[in-house]
């Protein structure tokens, strides 16, 4: 499958009154036509940054594009002007995001929300877009469009906002949709209707989605590749099977074990001591390493490089070295709830 | 759970209304009855706005009871009061709460604030005695004494609910109301602060009513666990029994909809998908709250409003389904 979305080694800062923040510290990820990559990893781990980035979202300043590539079918769009950008967001390149209750403007109606995108990008009239704005209504999943066109945000409960927000964001068929965090705020029988109609859609549209959350459940529903992202690094990247299954970093084991089974009853979780790092004074060598239990010298020393560990499967990890002791990931990471 | 054992807590047909305009109640909690038992930690679980917050709240009487009754170790909490008596109760019964970062004064140093309720119940006889207890206190929750004289925003989520726990701790109570204490700390974190959680239980005896809406979480740490819809609660049973033999519709869907972080689980399940959103509390469904929703809704779920009663031992649910006489009535 072709690449539609090239990153190469980007790196994002922002300037505090602190001092510079480096939030993303040399990201590379691609995604493919069609397929779902799941960012994961924690608050202040630069996912939703990359994202951000991705769209040219980041404010500036404070924000700045140190280095890297944003290659979309080939067009590096850190070179675009924030004029060429406009005709990229919202046709070509899509957002969702996480708070349905504040990414929505009070004083439009939803219909006219989701016609604004229609309008300026395939230049239709009103009638036009009014019957598309129907239609997308009637595709995410809300009873009686002609009449809720006609409504505002306040009237609608905060799972259907969700889904006029996807209706925006589908609006233009955009190639690559980013979903960040698109469930967080909403109840879990919520969310399970949001997820299955972006599958859905996906299906129907072959749309390319980076989807951002923390909640690995949603990962192994959704996701057919995954990127650990952690204090501004990817550390670990590979399909969702080699993620869940054969993790190599020490951050991916701690992330799974930390995650209780519903299945199986054990009888301690396995937490992560210690906080992230700070990225206004990021460490020198891996970022994880004062709070990885695996931690050698070289660790704190020196960043470590990617490992191919099979044609989708990098860790960055010194364990992987050589000269490394061989360490076996702790049974507590006994995936989500197989062996009851 | 045998009958021998104490209870600690009885909440007894516990109603909580708000008035929100002229004409409309918000019936937040209606008719609420269940118990704890010493040394438990039961774990009340919902979707927003069924009411679980509410009721916790109501038990610590940070609101008032429209009706009902709350026992604990066999007195009411509510009903007239002098200063002396609240004080008794509030010594027994503290709450952490959700957000770590608002429920900490931030003109108060960690130290003030632990010891404000070691002040107010005249626990220490000196300041040094003061000191000691606080710094007794925050190695209990992982801190340490160099963190005493600092402020709220220097600390993260973690361990500013760190701080909320000790807080809690400093009355030696017996029970404590944790609502959703993990909800706005990242996974790492919030294993830490549920194994927190659990030592002090096990050191301390403590009890807990632990309210959240991450059922994996809640069954972890549950000995049983009660289910909320719309002010109801509809089912209540021991952690393992509800999650294998879930009996209320509504408790199967919520299950069903929790993604599993496992893929080969996930691409095999079938899921139960609700159609719909919560019904608004002000103007709820005639009957059992649930029907609109619910996959089984039968006419007698319109008219009649089901049952709390003991289907298997233990194990209590709030639906017409499990209705004897409903069900022989089908039969026939």
């Amino acid at each position: 499958m072709e690449n539609i979305l090239e990153i190469k080694d980007l790196k994002i800062s922002f300037d505090t009154f602190s001092g510079e923040v480096q939030a993303v510290r040399g990201v590379n990820l691609t995604l493919k036509k069609g397929e779902t990559l799941a960012i994961v990893g924690e608050s202040g781990s630069g996912k939703s940054v990359t994202s951000k980035a991705v769209m040219k979202l980041i404010p500036q300043p404070p924000g700045k594009y140190k280095s890297g590539e944003i290659l979309f079918e080939g067009k590096d769009l850190i070179k675009y002007s924030e004029r060429d950008m406009h005709k990229i967001r919202g046709s070509e390149i899509s957002m969702i995001f996480q708070d349905p209750m504040t990414a929505l403007n009070p004083t439009m109606t939803i219909g006219a929300q989701i016609a604004e995108g229609l309008r300026k990008h395939q230049k239709m009239n009103k009638q036009e877009a009014n019957e598309r704005v129907v239609k997308l209504l009637d595709l995410v999943g809300i009873p009686n469009p002609e009449a809720r066109l006609k409504q505002y945000p306040h009237q609608f409960s905060g799972g259907m906002r969700q889904r006029v927000v996807i209706a925006i964001a589908l609006a233009c068929n955009p190639k690559i949709l980013i979903a960040d965090e698109p469930t967080t705020a909403l109840d879990v029988t919520i969310q399970a209707q949001i997820l299955e109609l972006m599958k859905d859609l996906q299906d129907k549209m072959s749309t390319s989605i980076i989807l951002i959350t923390h909640d690995l459940g949603v990962v192994a529903n959704m996701a057919q590749r995954v990127a650990v992202m952690y204090g501004g690094r990817i550390v670990e990247t590979g399909s969702v099977d080699e993620i869940f299954y054969k993790p190599k970093h020490p951050y991916t084991w701690g992330l799974l074990s930390s995650m209780p089974k519903l299945h199986n009853n054990s009888e301690k979780l396995l937490a992560i001591p210690g906080t992230p790092p700070d990225l206004s004074n990021p460490p020198k060598g891996c970022p994880f390493a004062p709070r990885c239990p695996y931690a050698m010298k070289a660790c704190v020393d020196m960043m470590p490089d990617y490992t191919n560990l099979s044609d989708t499967h990098q860790t960055a990890c010194w364990l992987l070295d050589d000269r490394a002791p061989k360490v076996e990931p702790p049974e507590t990471i006994g995936v989500g709830g197989t062996k009851s | 759970m045998t009958a021998m054992e104490d209870k600690l807590l009885e909440v007894r047909n516990l109603k909580r209304y708000f008035k929100v305009s002229h004409n409309d109640v918000l019936k937040a909690v209606d008719d609420v009855s269940f118990d704890i038992y010493k040394g438990e930690t039961l774990g009340l679980v919902g979707e927003s706005g069924c009411g679980k917050s509410t009721t916790g709240r109501t038990i610590i009487r940070l609101y008032d009871a429209t009706d009902g009754k709350v026992l604990f170790n066999g007195e009411d909490v509510h009903g007239k009061k002098s200063k002396k008596e609240l004080k008794k109760f509030n010594r027994k019964m503290q709450m952490i709460f959700q957000d770590p970062y608002a429920s900490l004064n931030p003109r108060m140093t960690v130290k003030d604030i632990i010891a404000e309720g070691i002040d107010i119940h005249d626990l220490a006889k000196s300041n040094k005695e003061r000191n000691e207890k606080v710094y007794r206190l925050l190695e209990t929750v992982g801190l340490n004494k160099e963190h005493a004289n600092r402020y709220p925003h220097e600390f993260s989520g973690g361990q500013r609910q760190r701080i909320g726990i000790a807080r809690a701790l400093a009355v030696d109570p017996e029970f404590i109301i944790a609502d959703e204490p993990i909800s706005a700390l990242d996974v790492s974190i919030q294993a830490q602060v549920v194994n927190l959680l659990q030592e002090l239980q096990e050191k301390r005896g403590l009890t807990y009513l632990f309210i959240a809406h991450d059922l994996s979480m809640v069954k972890h740490i549950s000995d049983r666990v009660g289910v909320m819809y719309l002010g109801h609660m509809v089912e209540l049973a021991k952690s393992d029994e509800l999650y294998d033999h879930a009996l209320h519709p509504y408790t199967q869907a919520l299950l069903s909809a929790i993604p599993v972080a496992d893929p080969e689980i996930e691409r095999s399940r079938e899921r139960i998908i609700l159609k719909g959103d919560v019904p608004s509390p002000i103007n709820p469904p005639s009957g059992c709250r649930f029907r609109t929703r619910c996959p089984h809704a039968m006419d007698i779920c319109a008219q009649v409003a089901p049952k709390w009663q003991e289907a298997r031992e233990g194990h209590w649910v709030a639906c017409h389904l499990y209705d004897d006489e409903y069900k022989s009535g089908l039969n026939k």
